[in-house]
């Protein structure tokens, strides 16, 4: 390539440069910002936030995900939900910050915790917590709150979920529909938040095997992953080559993989319903693959973020621990309600819906009418007694009780 | 002197105005999205500058960018093509885990932590070196199939052996004693930073200054004259590739050690970082000193990737997403890369072209006879 060549090539891309600058230096970058629903059905706030005459100052929020990150329709979105429904009603700012990878935690966390425009920095993810512990510790006068997790800095905010009481409900459901007699359970990495979920589940199955006789085997497997949807279609398609016809989906994006491949099997077997089926989790998942997923287990991750920013706004941030349990509007079964809300929040997301919402909305609940009152009403009882405290179900978050709890209800895991 | 200006002067020139044609074209992208590309450029390469820790975070980066780039460097320099740099590095990061996790003394704790990931990595490397030299096994095959190898085998490792009984998604922290000490504190830059640029220099002198180093080069030149020249090509290629991976594990092992502390039993923290090496290498030009400059602009990359979502968000607006970012990065990598990979190509084709014509002519003076 000649000189004069390359000098040409030089002052054409710098006139593209200018030119596209000049092009959009005027008008000021207008894209309309995603717009959340307004929460119709959503957050059934059972703490209703206190009431102030100040008016509220402009506060400013950052967002921290983990490496898995936006568009796993759970967990992430669910948080970037809650975060988005705090800048309608609140008027907060807020700054979404997705890592690359996970040598970016500490060093970005320090960068938002020391440029000291955050009023709270929320972590979204267990993940995070030894990054958020430690900044934690270096800035001792910035919020912090941590999804999932907690540390024992008093300026950190424990988002915590009863993930146990849901599981308990959708484990009563899974246990009255199987038809094999086998579940499957689906995890991610292993976890402590996720021995909430197996705990939980195991006793719900139990509960209905003392109240029937039925004889429910489970099988479980941990993919070690929160992002592989393929690695979690695979799992389960292992999982229903058992026989297992009820899989509970506990493994965010990887999760998504148990909806496609319950979906995939009916479909091959030509069948409009299950079982087998999926049962979602995190958000509302029933109208994925409608027919197929026969309830959720609802996570209010929006909820436990919304009311970390709400408590911020109105000046009555507290550290530590923050559990949301069926009482507090932190976990439950969907219902229709949330299918309707759910599918109106995946439309306004972009997300293209399988089938028109009306049609969505019959084949549920041509699906639940499958099963007999009975078994809504065992789980609804029992959601009454968890509310009143009659009924505790165990969790747990040591990896050696976890096991105990297997070997007491006989839980195997996939292929071993 | 003059003429070793020119020899700096066109790739210099030719990686500033690949950057130009890759900021434009994600210019474009940006505009498209809807974002102000001002904001989103100055965010990119300027975020690392905003404050002089974030500057010094951002230069803990080069570490794992530096070596796994030196990974791939003195492969190619022996014309072997190593992609094994990520499980390489694996590796390196698994056993200076191991060994982190032992009672030592401090100071030769880090040493032989070190020294024992380089080993290991480097061992990993010849594999696939040896396999080349004694059975012409590809390269490129080999190391793959050795990269889901090394995942998998630290995979197994790190959830029945190594695993943290409290936490039984990641090993057991490395001992204190192992650690990397901060060059600065609140920041993520430890001593593996300073141990690192030595590294580069090492292989600079290494390649260039030593009978080895020129083995090296003459049979990536043209391996038959080294042959003829009184060089062992196969020694050459499998030392060159224990050298390659000897440097990837030395990666894993600075990741663990003077980083996390730790591995994801999914590897999740250390993912990558070994074909990222690979870019780096490229627009490094496969010369150590090229790569530190190299790894440097990446790490600025990297660093912007974050701070553009940040800049991009204000006035309630939702700032860029990172798919965004890393499709504009990808594209002036892309464009960076080229100019690397084509003098890289056209030698290859040179360098056939005169085998051919070699043979061709030897082949005519039989005939002639």
């Amino acid at each position: 390539m000649s000189k004069g060549q390359l000098i040409g090539i030089l002052v054409v891309l710098i006139v593209i440069v200018a030119g596209v600058w000049y092009a959009t230096r005027p008008k000021a970058p207008a894209t309309p910002a995603p717009t959340t629903p307004a929460p119709t059905t959503a957050a059934p706030t059972t703490t209703a936030p206190p009431q102030t005459t100040a008016p509220p100052k402009k506060v400013k929020v950052a967002v921290m995900f983990d490496i898995g990150g936006r568009g796993d329709l759970g967990f992430n979105d669910m948080a970037w939900m809650g975060a988005e429904r705090a800048k309608k009603d609140f008027g907060v700012e807020v700054t979404y910050v997705q890592p690359r990878s996970e040598a970016d935690y500490i060093p970005r966390l320090r960068e938002l915790a020391g440029s000291g425009e955050y009023d709270l920095i929320i972590g979204v993810g267990f993940l995070l917590t030894d990054a958020i512990h430690q900044v934690a510790q270096e800035y001792p006068n910035q919020y912090f709150a941590i999804v999932d997790s907690l540390t024992p800095d008093p300026n950190v905010r424990g988002i915590l979920f009863k993930e146990n009481e849901g599981s308990a409900l959708v484990g009563i459901l899974a246990a009255y529909v199987t038809e094999n007699n086998k579940v499957g359970v689906v995890l991610g990495m292993e976890i402590p938040v996720l021995y909430h979920f197996e705990a939980g589940f195991y006793w719900g199955v139990n509960y209905v095997e003392n109240k029937t006789g039925k004889d429910v085997q489970i099988i479980y497997k941990y993919t070690g992953s929160f992002i592989d949807r393929a690695l979690g279609k695979q799992v389960s398609e292992g999982m229903l080559a058992q026989g297992a016809d009820v899989l509970y989906n506990v493994a965010g994006l990887t999760g998504l993989g148990v909806l496609d491949a319950v979906h995939d099997f009916n479909v091959q077997h030509g069948k409009e319903f299950g079982p087998p089926f999926a049962i979602g989790v995190d958000s509302c998942q029933d109208w994925m693959y409608p027919g197929h997923v026969i309830a959720s287990m609802m996570k209010r991750v929006d909820n436990g973020v919304y009311y970390a920013i709400r408590d911020v706004v109105y000046g009555n941030f507290t550290g530590g621990i923050a559990a949301y349990g069926i009482k507090e509007g932190g976990v439950g079964i969907s219902g229709l309600e949330e299918l309707q809300a759910f599918m109106q929040i995946a439309q306004e997301m972009g997300t293209e819906l399988p089938d028109a919402p009306e049609n969505i909305v019959a084949k549920w609940q041509q699906m639940r009418a499958m099963y007999p009152e009975e078994v809504w009403n065992t789980i609804e009882e029992v959601k009454q007694k968890i509310i009143s405290g009659e009924i505790q179900v165990p969790t747990t978050d040591s990896p050696e009780e976890i096991q105990a709890i297997r070997q007491r209800y006989g839980v195997g895991v996939l292929g071993g | 002197m003059r003429l070793d200006l020119r020899r700096y002067a066109k790739p210099l020139a030719e990686s500033a105005l690949s950057v130009l044609i890759g900021v434009a074209v994600g210019t474009l992208l940006v505009i498209l999205a809807g974002y102000s590309p001002v904001v989103f450029f100055k965010a990119l390469f300027g975020g690392a500058f905003r404050s002089r820790n974030a500057f010094l975070d951002t230069l803990s980066y080069m570490v794992p960018l530096t070596l796994t780039a030196i990974s791939f460097a003195v492969a190619a320099r022996a014309s072997v093509f190593n992609i094994g740099a990520e499980g390489q590095m694996y590796i390196g990061a698994l056993v200076a885990n191991a060994i982190g996790v032992m009672a030592l003394p401090n100071g030769a704790h880090q040493v032989v932590a070190i020294l024992a990931a380089f080993l290991a990595g480097g061992l990993w490397g010849w594999i696939a070196g040896i396999l080349k030299a004694k059975r012409q096994v590809n390269e490129v095959v080999s190391t793959i199939m050795l990269n889901w190898l090394a995942f998998y085998l630290v995979n197994y490792v790190a959830t029945y052996h190594l695993y943290d009984p409290k936490a039984p998604y990641k090993t057991e922290y490395v001992r204190e004693t192992a650690r990397l000490p901060e060059l600065i504190p609140r920041t993520s830059l430890t001593l593996d930073w300073v141990l690192t640029i030595l590294i580069a220099f090492l292989m600079f002198f290494l390649v260039w200054k030593t009978s080895l180093g020129y083995e090296i080069r003459a049979t990536g030149i043209n391996p038959t004259a080294a042959e003829y020249g009184g060089v062992d090509p196969s020694k050459v290629i499998s030392i060159s590739m224990f050298l390659s991976g000897g440097a990837g594990g030395l990666a894993g092992a600075f990741l663990v050690l003077g980083r996390f502390g730790f591995i994801t039993t999914t590897l999740t923290n250390i993912l990558n970082w070994g074909f990222d090496g690979i870019a780096v290498s490229l627009v490094g030009r496969n010369h150590p000193i090229g790569i530190l400059f190299s790894a440097l602009f990446f790490a600025l990359l990297y660093n912007g990737a974050l701070e553009v979502q940040v800049a991009t968000a204000t006035g309630g607006k939702t700032g860029v997403p990172i798919e965004l970012v890393l499709a504009v990065m990808g594209i002036i990598v892309i464009a960076v890369a080229v100019p690397g990979l084509w003098d890289m190509v056209q030698e290859r084709l040179l360098l056939r072209r005169k085998r051919v014509e070699v043979r061709g002519e030897a082949a005519g003076t039989v005939g002639g006879e």
